[in-house]
């Protein structure tokens, strides 16, 4: 057992606590022993009170932000690191344990790596972060670079092996740090194969990974098998295994001891629970985790929008005005249906309006077909060439060859130079 | 437009003048220069343009020349539905009058009358074709520019039976050239800036991207070296530890062995000692029995040659002899041989003698014939050269004999005859020449004139001949006279003696050309001189070789003789040679046999003192070494070295197994091979320390230098580029299509509204032009070209008279066309100066079928030019 983890000198905050949240001493009742040692011995188990997050991402860039938001985006996220420091202080949490992939890449930018560690020193309790596939602990880990390790505050600790951490007394942290990034085997399985039981000290194991759950490839390598992180609990290898990888804040397995907290600030449309971090009180008997909402940044798509009318159009209109937070939303949307040229620059005109107020906008419309009809040019006057040409573009149109798009496009400025609809 | 009347007053240089126009065909105003014509197409313009207070040059210009008064100008014509008269003055007394009279009477006076005037014409006109159909002076050429006339255009869509243009229609299409040209060339259809920019902006992106992805996948690699290197060192350091354990354990045993190799070495050295003096020894004795050998060999060689040079010696006296025998005979046959020589040389010297004596007889001879022949020919050129009987002078004294006979002949016949016979011999003369007649003899004397016969003494006949014969005579006078002059002509006396010296002169010319025979006969191949040289030459040899012969033996008697003796001594000459030639061959045969056994007895000689000096060296050198060394001695000295040589032997074996013992080669070769396993190891695991020290250098370098976050910013860029891209070119895509169909459209439109324009003009053209006369007109409606018989000429190329005639022609069409809607007066101003003779015949009839739909004003100073527009309606101008 390696001695106590040292705080170094200055501000170390008193990580121990000897029961959860208020510094009492939790005494055992009988349906709080752990599974394998139901020998009716009167156990004084150790309560620990952390901050579980993970997924941070940071120097994480998102392409479909408009102009100017990246910067907005990227400084969310460590403005989220400020956040979960408040968060533990508030929660009374001994520890802030980052399970992986604190940094994007290990190629980040050294600036992104400096303003990480000037977040991190609002932190107020230590803060144990876990190597994993985006930031492994290769010969080019970003936690051995030397922005990072010069200007690391002395709380933060990385997990470089498997070797226990005693958090305090009775409490101790065992991490499965990734070496590079496809292992051949998930690091967690690794420690598991070997990890005694725990004992009367509460273990948190910290891994990193996707569930078998949540993946198609259930036999890729690194994937992790929710029945053996359920046995290892059962087995009394681990009080509580917090995870990072998923982006959305999920329970796994069959009870309330396996855990991914999610990503602080959400990524991408299909985090249905992100945004989040976890509060967790762990002892032996018991497991109490609390979802804390972190992050303002919302993903939100509309996957099917009909648009075929001025009916469609105004609804999606009040669709989109009701949307709150815009400048911290990114919206994606796919659109069905068939238009005339009049609603179609409408339509634009909508689309238009809303990326302007939008963190980022995707418009999917490929399946939005304009069909120009005879109201569309009737106001324009022609009766020449002019009419001419309209007509054999909706000729080209209604032929529906390869070059209709382009006919409706032609259509469409010519509609906007003579001063029609557009 | 139609004008009606139009009155000008002070202006320019016009006091007044008024003119009625006639309103549907031509009015012809006519006039010389400086009357004012020109004034009228131009005072109508100022009428309508200028209010009648304006002060600028084209008013100022129209001020009256004389006097002070303000020009004025009034124009009666209708418009659309408005009939009027106008009327405005300038300068003095400003004043403008409009006077309707249909379709309602409107009053207007000052500025309201310029106003409405204005209006009217706004209304009914087309202001710019209206001026640009008017010919000023001088602008005959130009085709006038009708771009953009819309009452033209109006007419042409009409006449084309299409929908007229919208001027909202060019305005889009302007729209659309200006889109379509911010992403291509109008002129060559090609990308332009922007759309080229986009696409460099792409690929520029693209490889921003793919550089960053570059130098990430080096990362990557350097990341996966680190890691195999860092696994690689600890078992290549384990390696060399062990090598390093293994190279002192196998440095013990090659100490060992070293020193064995010692001692071998030792003892070989001591053997190759041992062998060295037994080698020297046995060499000293091999050369004492060589020494012993070489005496003896000489002794037996030495007496071998002394007895076989005796033989020699025997044998080279003996041929001596022979060639002493041989020299002796040989001597004898060459003075037989010589003896011979002489008599045989004596003895044809007497035959040539001989021979030399008869040829000088014969050569004598032939002299003396050839000097005969010269002689005659002398003669004979001697006389030829006074001979003058040559063919010619005896032929014509022949004829003249012959002409004397007949003319007395003739005389005879015809002239009395006097027959005397002698009675007897009797002497008389005839006519004085004595004639002596023999008695019985006749003779008949022919009396040409008279004739006189005189006995002498006794009598004297005298018988005249009479008349008759007196030509006779007269002809056998002339003829004598004739024969005469010719004989003395050839130096004869007669004819017969003429007939003589010609015979003389053929004998002398016979002889010369015998004088050629004979010479050539006698001298043969000589010429005279050398003929008379040997003959010379012979007269002397022959009696000198009499002289100085020798006595005995004695000359033959004759030439057949001596040939016979000659014979003989030859033959006894060929003899002695022969037999001394043997006698030669003889001498040297033995000399050849004994020069070369005097070569063999010379070698035996020399070989014999050679082999001496030979036997006394070697003789001397084996007493010396024995002197030095015995025989015994040397033979003892050889048998210890053997003895040594044994024993060191027995060492040098006994070392080589204790090393052998040791096994060197294979502790070396694994001492080697330890070693150099050592340095590889070495240099593996130094060369992996600096490749993972220079790995990880590069990854502290690069592994901080954002490239996560660049590659995403790249990609992003690139995403946004292709993007833009994307909506750019989509935009360029739909400007291009819609350009290109709008500009289609467009050209259709306009080829449609050209048409009736085309067929006017042509129409029109085909009474100047031919039939196939065809004009292609522009966009902008001017004529581009002119074709005829299928040339087309392009506009500017023509002639100025063709363009005059093409641009007048256009006028007169549009006004044409334009009349239909209301019509527009064409005003000419001395159009058609350019134009020949007979196409202003021609021209005049185009006017008079144009005039037939529209008004047309001729102003000239030639009223000749327009004698053929018809009908038209002429106003004199003073």
């Amino acid at each position: 057992m390696r001695p106590p983890f040292s705080l170094g000198e200055g501000s170390a905050p008193d990580m121990t606590k000897e029961c959860a949240g208020k510094g009492e001493v939790t005494e055992w009742a009988g349906s709080g022993l752990t599974p394998n040692r139901q020998n009716g011995e009167r156990i004084h188990m150790t309560t620990v009170r952390f901050l579980h997050t993970a997924d941070w991402q940071l120097g994480m860039t998102r392409h479909f932000f408009s102009e100017g938001v990246q910067e907005r985006y990227s400084q969310a996220r460590f403005d989220a690191i400020r956040k979960l420091g408040q968060l533990a202080k508030d929660e009374d949490c001994s520890f802030v344990l980052v399970c992986g992939d604190t940094f994007e890449s290990n190629q980040v930018d050294r600036r992104t790596v400096a303003r990480a560690c000037e977040a991190l020193k609002e932190i107020p309790v230590p803060v144990f972060i876990l190597p994993a596939n985006h930031d492994p602990l290769n010969a080019a880990s970003v936690f051995q670079s030397s922005t990072f390790t010069e200007q690391k505050p002395d709380h933060v600790k990385v997990i470089e092996d498997t070797a226990p951490l005693e958090i305090s007394s009775g409490v101790e942290l065992v991490g499965a740090p990734w070496r590079s990034k496809k292992p051949a085997k998930n690091p967690l399985h690794e420690l598991l194969e070997t990890l005694p039981v725990s004992g009367p000290m509460v273990r948190v194991v910290a891994g990193h990974g996707v569930a078998d759950a949540f993946t198609p490839d259930k036999d890729a390598p690194a994937v992790l098998s929710v029945d053996e992180l359920d046995h290892a609990i059962h087995e009394g290898k681990a009080n509580f295994i917090a995870l990072g990888d998923r982006h959305s804040a999920t329970r796994l397995g069959a009870g309330d001891r396996i855990w991914y907290s999610g990503t602080p600030v959400s990524t991408d449309f299909r985090e249905d629970n992100s945004g989040r971090a976890l509060v967790v009180e762990v002892e032996a008997g018991n497991v109490n985790v609390q979802e804390h909402v972190v992050g303002d940044w919302r993903f939100t798509e509309f996957d099917h929008v009909d648009v075929n009318g001025a009916d469609d159009l105004n609804n999606l209109t009040r669709t989109i005005d009701a949307i709150a937070n815009k400048e911290r939303t990114v919206v994606r949307l796919r659109l069905f249906g068939g238009l005339t040229l009049g609603l179609r620059v409408q339509l634009d005109t909508i689309l238009q309006s809303a990326a302007d107020l939008f963190a980022g906008f995707d418009v999917r419309d490929d399946d939005v077909v304009v069909m120009p009809d005879d109201a569309d040019f009737s106001d324009l006057g022609f009766s020449g060439f002019a009419e001419k040409t309209v007509s054999r573009l909706r000729q080209q149109i209604e032929a529906d060859r390869s070059d209709a798009d382009q006919a409706r496009d032609a259509l469409m400025l010519l509609m906007r130079l003579s001063g029609g609809a557009a | 437009m139609k004008y009606k009347r139009l009155r000008i007053a002070n202006y320019r240089g016009v006091d007044a003048t008024e003119i009625e126009f006639e309103t549907r065909g031509v009015t012809l105003v006519q006039g010389p220069n400086e009357v004012g014509k020109t004034s009228l197409g131009e005072a109508i313009r100022i009428l309508f343009e200028h209010p009648d207070n304006a002060s600028n040059r084209h008013v100022k210009a129209i001020r009256p020349v004389h006097q002070d008064a303000g020009p004025e100008i009034e124009l009666e014509a209708e418009s659309g539905p408005y009939c009027f008269t106008y009327y405005k003055r300038f300068h003095k007394k400003p004043a403008t009058k409009l006077t309707i009279t249909a379709p309602s009477p409107e009053n207007h006076t000052g500025r309201d009358a310029h106003d409405r005037a204005q209006e009217i014409l706004n209304e009914t006109l087309d202001i710019d074709l209206w001026k640009a159909l008017t010919i000023q002076q001088g602008d005959a050429i130009a085709q006038p520019d009708l771009a953009n006339q819309q009452s033209l255009s109006a007419a042409l869509d009409k006449a084309a039976g299409s929908v007229p243009t919208e001027q909202a229609e060019e305005d889009v299409f302007e729209s659309v050239t200006e889109e379509y040209s911010r992403f291509y060339s109008v002129k060559t259809g090609k990308e332009g800036k922007t759309l080229k920019e986009a696409t460099d902006d792409a690929d520029r992106a693209e490889s921003a991207v793919s550089e960053i992805e570059q130098k990430i996948e080096i990362l990557e690699q350097d990341i996966a070296t680190a890691a195999r290197l860092q696994s690689e060192l600890p078992s290549l350091t384990k390696r060399e530890t062990q090598l390093r354990e293994d190279l002192v354990e196998h440095a013990g045993v090659l100490r060992e062995i070293e020193s064995l190799e010692g001692r071998v070495s030792e003892a070989t050295l001591k053997l190759e000692s041992a062998a060295k003096t037994v080698e020297l020894a046995v060499r000293d004795q091999k050369e004492r029995t060589d020494t012993i050998a070489e005496v003896e060999n000489d002794e037996r060689k030495l007496k071998e040659l002394a007895e076989s040079s005796a033989d020699v010696v025997a044998s080279f006296e003996n041929a001596e002899k022979q060639v002493a025998d041989a020299e002796a005979t040989s001597t004898a046959a060459e003075q037989r041989r010589k003896e011979a020589d002489t008599l045989a040389d004596l003895r044809r010297a007497d035959v040539d003698h001989y021979k030399d004596n008869l040829f000088l007889e014969q050569l004598g001879e032939r002299k003396e014939r050839v000097d005969a022949a010269r002689k005659a020919a002398a003669h004979a050129e001697a006389f030829l050269e006074d001979s003058k009987v040559d063919d010619e002078a005896v032929a014509e004294i022949d004829s003249a004999e012959r002409n004397l006979l007949a003319a007395e002949a003739k005389l005879e016949t015809a002239a009395p005859n006097v027959k005397l016979l002698g009675l007897g011999a009797c002497e008389l003369e005839i006519d004085d020449q004595p004639v002596r007649i023999e008695k019985d003899e006749s003779r008949q004397v022919t009396i040409a004139d008279q004739l006189r016969i005189r006995i002498p003494g006794q009598l004297q006949v005298e018988i005249a001949a009479g008349a008759s014969t007196d030509d006779l005579t007269q002809q056998v006078e002339n003829a004598k006279q004739k024969l005469g002059q010719l004989c003395r002509l050839a130096g004869v006396d007669d004819a017969q003696s003429a007939r003589n010296a010609f015979d003389q002169r053929r004998e002398a010319l016979r002889n010369i050309e015998e004088k050629e025979r004979i010479e050539s006969e006698n001298l043969r191949d000589l010429t005279y001189e050398q003929l008379a040289e040997k003959l010379l030459r012979l007269e002397e040899t022959v009696p000198a070789y009499i002289s100085s012969r020798v006595e005995q033996p004695e000359m033959a008697a004759d030439l057949e003789v001596a040939k016979s003796v000659g014979d003989t001594a030859e033959e006894h000459r060929q003899n002695a040679h022969s037999d001394w030639e043997s006698a030669h061959d003889a001498v040297i045969a033995a000399r050849k046999v004994r020069d070369e056994l005097g070569k063999s007895n010379e070698s035996v000689r020399i070989e014999l003192s050679s082999l001496e000096k030979s036997l006394e060296q070697h003789r001397t050198r084996l007493e010396n070494d024995r002197a030095s060394i015995s025989d015994d001695q040397l033979n003892s000295k050889a048998l210890e070295a053997e003895t040594g040589h044994g024993k060191a032997k027995i060492d040098v074996g006994t070392a080589k197994a204790a090393l052998t013992d040791k096994n060197p080669e294979k502790i070396k070769a694994l001492a080697e091979t330890a070693q150099s396993s050592l340095e590889t190891a070495k240099a593996r695991r130094e060369a992996a320390q600096t490749e993972l020290t220079e790995v990880r250098t590069r990854l502290r370098i690069h592994g901080e230098e954002g490239l996560h976050e660049k590659l995403h910013t790249a990609k992003t860029h690139l995403e946004l580029v292709a993007s833009t891209n994307r909506s750019l070119f989509r935009r360029a895509s739909a400007a291009k299509l819609l350009y290109q169909i709008m500009n289609e459209e467009r050209d259709l439109a306009r080829r449609a509204y050209v048409a009736p324009l085309k067929e006017r003009i042509e129409r029109l053209g085909r009474l100047v032009f031919d039939e196939s006369f065809q004009v292609e007109i522009g966009d902008d409606l001017k004529i581009l070209s002119r074709s005829s018989g299928g040339v087309a000429v392009p506009f500017d190329s023509l002639s100025g008279g063709t363009k005059e005639q093409l641009s007048l022609v256009f006028r007169l069409a549009c006004s044409m066309i334009v009349a239909e809607q209301g019509g527009m007066p064409l005003i000419m101003d001395d159009a058609l100066g350019y134009t020949d003779p007979e196409r202003l015949r021609l021209m005049g009839a185009v006017l008079a079928k144009a005039a037939k739909e529209c008004q047309i004003v001729i102003l000239t100073c030639v009223p000749e030019r327009y004698g053929n527009v018809g009908t038209a309606r002429v106003v004199s101008l003073q």
